[in-house]
């Protein structure tokens, strides 16, 4: 029974190969709002399982280290592969998957259950709201691809200028609490085991860098396009607002633990 | 003053807060809101430092519990006048010069973003937010750069100034987080004074910590300051906006010396990161100085200068003369934002010049330069050229830092001054003039000037930075070497450089260059092109980067993109 738990859980909090099963799940979900859905409630119930059905890891110690290293490679694997994602709602997905992973390493740690909800809500949240975005973009372009017709920034400003805030928060970029929630899982690991988050990061950075360059840059060449309105904007623009508040506010307990 | 000073930080988040919110609409009054908090900045910055100095009591500040703290000592202090300085120049040269941009209001948002962010990563005392500020930095600077959207360039460029910054970032999040585990604070002061306390009591894989954070430390300035091998991404931050590259190059670039000051208790227990400095800090300079004389684009060839300047910046660091790496950044900030803001102008001037060849008869008559020049005889030249400097120099340091004359740093910072000051004698020699004591007299008292001016700033400016005493000693200290290493280096430096002189000379007495250019003609291109290319490196960045990007698709297509 257990080990059925936690290979449903490293379904839910994904860990290559099962990892693969997780991003079909969301990349089927219907609609963006449903692929926003799956990845705010996946994970969520991954925790559950996990916390509730415990043992955590009935692993015995060379078990426990394999199972870090699966860990830390799930994080790179899927960062190095969203540098070349070129549609917004798989940048997200494999992002998300890359950030999501590293989950384990605070169940492993025996972290109270709400700290670890609030973690994953680090990488769900952001990844959900480009689910949206990638959805309204979908709307006016036909597709969410990046990098195809020249420089959105110009052309929808409002629209970009919302996935850029929020592709950023999803790498971690300070003062979301993406940035806080690796400086937790930094503190978990020895110094020995800091270099794949390391590469994690130099990864993040390069591939936000080649998002934001399909996104942004170029003129664009295709039909007029209508940005999102005043109301849309204005309620993304706080949401991102109370987010990186969020972060913030809890970013003294995280470190504090 | 303890309220003022964490108000002052926030002063630009305010104005770009209201700016987004309020005014993207109205250009005019975004540009006026966004100078007049830069200059109240300024201004509050300024009365905290001269608060300093009378009370001469530093202070560390809480705006959160755990991180968020802001450590009011002279670096800081200093840092922020500085900053807030060039901020308001900046600003200004703005308000006209991108008044025809799209994204006016947005543009000056995102500058005082960048102030508030230089702002807190300077004056930070805790860990945390100097990571968050550090990091902030690389963030905003992108978007600064990448201001011109519609151009692709720009957006290459800025990206590769951000993965360089990124690269750069990680040496300081390891060093943080070794100092954390090793030391059990976040807090620098505390950190410091455990250091300072017991320096090799803590080691880790068979060095002490100060000797790996000092390394780490090292390679994060590097990255910052454009050092050999993480500089290709400097000159070609030329493409973003000229305000942005005077703030950039005048600025931001300076980070490293910052970081190796701010880190300065960490550096007088290791001598191993001071050595590479000065390694690295050497070849940027000679480096960036050749690259800069083969450009024939002005604001290419200020972005190489930079480059140069910042290896003798951080070669300054790896000498242990810590204080004048900063009293270099800031010279060197002012002179740097005003030559690239009169870039623009000296561009207008070049093409509006009617580019007449030069015309013996019009040079005499109209331009009254003597058609007989002379020069004055060699020996004597060489005799001025050599003693002069070397006699300047040794007094006026001696009379003013006697305690530090024999320290290995000041001697090769004495050597490569004299050296500079060789050099810019021996370059007046050669120029021909009707009067060549008149030049030469000049010459020799501008640089008198010069350099008693700069040992007594650099002097008194290193006590105010350092005011504990012994701490310039103990850095010095660190970054010396064995005597019988230090000898040969001393050694074979002058040779290289007496062997330089001497070949200048005789190729230019003796008509050497037709001679040289036939027998070295190959060598010579070959070595022209690898400095026109910029040594490859970035067409291997590009290269490695393209391979890198199609084994990512490829595994995307093997696992079907889940």
């Amino acid at each position: 029974m257990e080990w059925i738990v936690l290979l449903i859980s490293a379904v839910l909090l994904p860990i290559f190969p099962l990892s693969l099963i997780f991003n079909r799940l969301v990349a089927t979900a219907p609609g963006p709002w449903g692929r926003a859905l799956a990845l705010l409630v996946l994970p969520q119930l991954g925790i559950l399982l996990l916390y509730h059905t415990g043992p955590f890891l009935p692993l015995p110690v060379l078990g426990q280290r394999i199972w870090l290293m699966m860990v830390l490679f799930t994080a790179v694997f899927y960062a190095f592969r969203a540098v070349s994602a070129r549609e917004i709602s798989v940048w997200s997905r494999l992002s998300a998957s890359s950030g999501l992973t590293l989950t384990w390493l605070l169940v492993a740690s025996g972290s109270p259950v709400h700290l670890t909800q609030l973690f994953v809500l680090a990488w769900s949240v952001p990844a959900a709201l480009l689910m949206i975005w990638a959805g309204l973009l979908s709307q006016r372009m036909g597709g969410a691809y990046l990098g195809l017709r020249g420089g959105l920034a110009t052309e929808l400003p409002r629209l970009s200028g919302l996935i850029t805030v929020t592709a950023l928060a999803l790498v971690a970029t300070p003062v979301f609490p993406g940035f806080f929630a690796m400086l937790q899982v930094f503190h978990l690991l020895s110094l020995s085991w800091l270099w794949p988050l390391l590469l994690l990061l130099m990864i993040w950075g390069w591939s936000i860098g080649k998002f934001l360059q399909d996104l942004l840059f170029g003129i664009y060449q295709g039909e007029p396009l209508t940005d999102i309105g005043g109301t849309v904007t204005s309620v993304g623009a706080g949401v991102l607002f109370l987010f990186a508040l969020f972060g913030l506010v809890w970013s003294g307990l995280w470190i504090g633990n | 003053m303890d309220t003022l000073a964490i108000v002052i930080p926030f002063v630009p988040v305010l104005s770009a807060a209201i700016i987004f919110l309020f005014l993207r609409n109205r250009k005019g009054t975004a540009a006026r809101l966004s100078v007049l908090a830069t200059l109240l900045t300024f201004l509050l910055s300024l009365s905290l430092l001269g608060d300093y100095i009378t009370s001469q009591v530093a202070r560390v500040e809480w705006i959160g519990q755990i991180w968020g703290s802001i450590w009011l000592d002279p670096l800081a202090l200093i840092m922020w006048t500085f900053v807030s300085g060039i901020s308001l120049l900046v600003h200004m040269y703005s308000v006209r010069y991108m008044v025809e941009e799209p994204n006016y209001p947005r543009f000056f948002a995102l500058l005082d973003l960048m102030t508030a962010t230089i702002f807190f990563m300077v004056s930070a005392a805790d860990l945390i937010t100097l990571l968050v500020a550090w990091f902030l930095v690389g963030v905003f600077l992108y978007f600064l750069l990448g201001h011109d959207t519609d151009r692709s360039a720009s957006g290459r460029y800025a990206f590769w100034t951000q993965i360089t910054y990124r690269f750069g970032d990680l040496p300081l999040w390891l060093a943080a987080f070794i100092l954390f585990k090793a030391y059990h604070s976040l807090s620098l002061p505390v950190i410091f004074a455990q250091v300072a306390a017991a320096p090799n009591a803590v080691q880790l894989w068979g060095m002490p910590v100060p000797a790996w954070v000092g390394i780490l430390i090292a390679i994060s300035a590097f990255a910052r300051s454009a050092q050999f091998l993480l500089h290709g991404w400097l000159p070609y931050t030329m493409d973003g906006p000229t305000p942005v590259s005077a703030l950039m190059h005048a600025g931001i670039v300076n980070a490293g010396g910052f970081l190796f000051n701010r880190f300065a208790p960490i550096f007088e227990y290791t001598s191993l990161a001071l050595h590479i400095a000065f390694v690295v800090g050497l070849i940027t300079a000679v480096l960036g100085s050749a690259l800069m004389l083969i450009q024939n684009d002005i604001k290419r060839s200020l972005g190489y200068s930079t480059m140069g300047q910042m290896g003798f910046m951080v070669m300054e660091c790896g000498l242990g003369a810590f204080p004048l790496a900063v009293f270099h950044l800031i010279a060197h900030g002012f002179f740097k934002a005003s030559l690239f803001l009169g870039a623009g102008n000296a561009i207008g001037e070049a093409r509006a010049a009617d580019g007449v060849p030069p015309d013996p008869v019009y040079v005499s008559v109209v331009e009254r330069r003597p058609n007989k020049p002379s020069r004055l005889p060699l020996i004597t030249a060489a005799a001025l050229t050599i003693l002069v400097p070397v006699l300047v120099l040794s007094l006026s340091h001696f009379f003013v830092a006697s305690h530090l004359f024999f320290e290995q740093g000041v001697i090769i910072l004495l050597f490569f001054a004299w050296v500079t000051g060789a050099q810019a004698l021996f370059a007046t020699h050669k120029m021909t003039h009707s009067n060549p004591w008149q030049v030469m007299g000049g010459i020799l008292g501008s640089f008198v000037l010069v350099v008693i001016g700069y040992t007594l700033i650099s002097h008194y400016f290193g006590n105010f930075l350092y005011p504990e005493h012994g701490a310039s000693k103990r850095l010095f200290a660190s970054a010396s070497i064995g005597v019988l290493s230090y000898d040969v280096l001393v050694i074979i430096l002058a040779l290289l450089f007496v062997g330089g002189w001497a070949l200048t000379f005789f190729a230019d007495a003796r008509d050497w260059g037709q001679h040289l250019s036939e027998k070295w003609h190959g060598t010579y291109v070959a070595l022209y092109a690898l400095l026109t290319r910029e040594l490859y490196l970035n067409d291997f960045f590009v290269r490695m980067t393209q391979v890198l990007f199609a084994a990512s698709r490829r595994l995307n297509v093997w696992f079907r993109w889940s």
